[in-house]
């Protein structure tokens, strides 16, 4: 078996690429499952999706701790340990990372030599003009490097998990376009084919004791202060640098500025403060990018830049 | 057209302290946090919140709070019988010496519009009925969000949600008309777009002893579908139109604080939004798109 794990931010399309691997496999006769993971997760926050592919039914659901291929949407979230993009690399046979600066990747030196670049962003924002519509490039990452799955097997997914959820026709032959360049741009990996079970060549067979997990905790009774989820340290949520959430960055020029205020009091993370003067000043380690400031600033004094390092 | 109002006049008199720290895990572009954030602001720092589950349980899960005010968690159904519990336990304290009255605390119950307008109704109307000294602070986004946008009693008919998909097919209920049916001492609905209105009626409010409802509509990026930039564009057009009314009552009588002076198309404000597409591709919806602007048309000849 094959197990893909995918990361992204809400909005990048993870959930729609996981699909898109899941379908595509299965249009190349082999069996396929696909899963987002559901939590709490809103756009830019870190989300997470997993597929597995196989010649014979997969019984096996949950998490995919030890991964074969991890496809990263988005290297920022290599800085970002909460997001768990890392857990079970060691045993990965490859690591995909959308990004056009691989030197500069937050990575341990044990993983450098497994890692696969391409920068997709760019392709995305160039095929479809919108940069974070990643789906159909992540997908076609993630199907190219398994090998084992032909393109005709890519568009159609491409096409099914994109109708779907509702985009256009006009845009489906976009999509089909960026994923066939996509798809031409990267070189397969090795993969194994006995005709009853497919694996990825360099894939190490780790101990069953590692796919069936661990042995449940054992919770006893405590006390309602250590008993219920109680936060006793108030206004602690600064510790989580929703900076690098952001695609885009808000940028204030103060020579335009009027210092009229609005993006301050417009602001819904409250990240514009105004300095002594009464110029506003935007937090990074906190800004989500929504560019609401840069619409309601009359003046036209905020520009958005594309935004290139996790904060 | 506007009222005067007493406290709030320009930008540069609204707070300038955030009760709310960042890092918070909602949209970016959150029109329910905006709200919160500006009622926060001018509220102060002496509030319980009394959270019924939706998105902005998010804000205080563990280990995590912006607040510095105190957060209390409860259901969904539970949020107005949660704040009669900590109004009543703050009264006891101060009426029996052992906490000094400056201590006092706002009660609020933060709620979305899903616990607001059907599941914690009941529970609300007993809190109303007891009089209790309370605020009750509704983001409205008009579904329920948190869960993934499913039908509530707040979405607007012909809007598209995740259990609505040729369009919501009944009227959005009357939240602000059922809270003015218990003759509390103030019902208002807020906009952050608006965010000295808004403050004003938090000033107003105030002044008044018993159950307050601040009702505000809740842009939604995720939900609606539109670009997050936008929210403000689209909580003035909801203004602009006329489908979001900026109004209070005091003891039962309306007034409405904003009126426009020429009311722009309602189409205006669907059109941008995903949830109202299919009402103008592949083929206009004339009969609704009429329809809902006659609703708008009828309550604003009615409107004081
Ligand atoms: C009694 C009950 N039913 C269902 C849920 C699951 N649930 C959690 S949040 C939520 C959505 C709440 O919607 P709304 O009140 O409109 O707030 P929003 O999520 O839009 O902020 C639901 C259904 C719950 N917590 N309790
Ligand atoms: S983009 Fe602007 S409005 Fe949005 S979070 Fe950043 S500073 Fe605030
Ligand atoms: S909205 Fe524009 S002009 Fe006003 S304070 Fe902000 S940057 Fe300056
Ligand atoms: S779904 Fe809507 S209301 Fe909920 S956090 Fe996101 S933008 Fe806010």
């Amino acid at each position: 078996m094959i197990r893909v794990r995918l990361h992204g931010r809400g909005g990048h399309g993870v959930k729609t690429a996981g699909r898109i691997v899941g379908s595509a496999a299965f249009h190349a006769g082999f069996h396929g499952q696909d899963a987002p993971v559901y939590g709490a997760e809103r756009r830019g926050a870190a989300v997470a999706s997993y597929a597995w592919i196989d010649r014979g039914p997969i019984r096996e659901r949950g998490v995919i701790a030890r991964p074969d291929l991890i496809v990263i949407a988005d290297e920022t979230l290599l800085a970002d340990p909460a997001s768990g993009v890392l857990a079970g690399a060691e045993t990965a046979t490859a690591l995909f990372v959308n990004t056009d600066r691989v030197e500069a990747l937050a990575l341990p030196d044990s993983l450098r030599s497994r890692v696969i670049a391409a920068d997709l962003t760019s392709r995305t924002l160039a095929a479809l003009g919108r940069a974070a519509a990643l789906s159909a490039s992540l997908g076609a990452a993630a199907v190219r490097l398994l090998g084992a799955v032909p393109l005709d097997a890519l568009l159609q997914a491409i096409r099914d998990e994109l109708t779907a959820i509702g985009v256009a026709p006009t845009e489906l032959g976009k999509n089909e376009q960026l994923a066939r360049d996509v798809f031409a741009l990267l070189q397969p990996l090795a993969f194994a084919d006995t005709g009853k079970s497919l694996s990825l060549a360099a894939q190490s067979a780790p101990a069953a004791s590692e796919r069936t997990g661990g042995s449940m905790a054992q919770v006893g009774y405590e006390g309602v202060m250590r008993g219920t989820p109680s936060i006793l340290s108030g206004g602690n949520s600064a510790a989580r640098h929703t900076g690098a959430w952001r695609v885009q960055r808000p940028v204030i020029d103060p020579a335009l500025c009027s210092r009229c205020g609005l993006c301050f009091v417009q602001c819904p993370d409250g990240v514009v403060s105004l300095d002594a003067e009464g110029y506003p000043v935007i937090d990074y380690d906190h800004c989500k990018g929504c560019l609401l400031c840069q619409r309601v600033c009359p003046v036209g004094a905020i520009h958005e830049e594309r935004e290139t390092r996790a904060w | 057209m506007r009222v005067a109002r007493e406290h709030f006049h320009n930008l540069k008199e609204l707070p300038k302290t955030e009760q709310l720290e960042p890092g918070s895990p909602l949209c970016a572009g959150c029109g329910g946090l905006s709200a919160l954030r500006l009622v926060h602001q001018v509220l102060g720092e002496n509030v319980v919140w009394v959270n019924a589950a939706g998105c902005m349980t998010l804000l205080a899960t563990f280990p995590y709070t912006p607040m510095h005010a105190s957060w209390l968690y409860t259901t969904m159904g539970s949020a107005a019988a949660g704040a009669q519990g900590v109004r009543d336990a703050l009264d006891i304290l101060i009426e029996s010496g052992r906490l000094p009255a400056e201590e006092n605390l706002h009660v609020v119950v933060l709620a979305g519009d899903g616990s607001t307008l059907d599941m914690g109704l009941s529970a609300t109307s007993a809190a109303i009925h007891r009089q209790l000294d309370f605020w009750y602070l509704c983001y409205d986004n008009e579904a329920y969000g948190n869960t993934g946008f499913q039908l509530s009693a707040a979405s607007p008919l012909g809007s598209l949600t995740a259990t609505t998909h040729h369009g919501a097919t009944q009227r959005k209920k009357d939240i602000f008309e059922i809270w003015r049916a218990h003759r509390p001492p103030y019902v208002a609905t807020l906009s952050a777009h608006d965010p000295l209105d808004l403050a004003e009626k938090i000033a107003r409010g105030k002044e008044l002893h018993g159950p307050k409802l601040l009702l505000s509509l809740a842009v939604c990026p995720t939900g609606w579908g539109f670009d997050p930039a936008l929210g403000d564009e689209i909580a003035k057009l909801a203004i602009e139109t006329g489908v979001w009314p900026l109004k209070e009552a005091k003891d039962g009588v309306v007034r409405h604080t904003y009126r426009p002076s020429r009311f722009r198309p309602v189409e205006d404000y669907l059109r941008p939004q995903r949830r109202f597409r299919h009402l103008f591709a592949p083929q206009r919806n004339e009969e609704l798109l009429s329809r809902l602007q006659q609703q708008v048309d009828a309550y604003w000849r009615d409107a004081t």
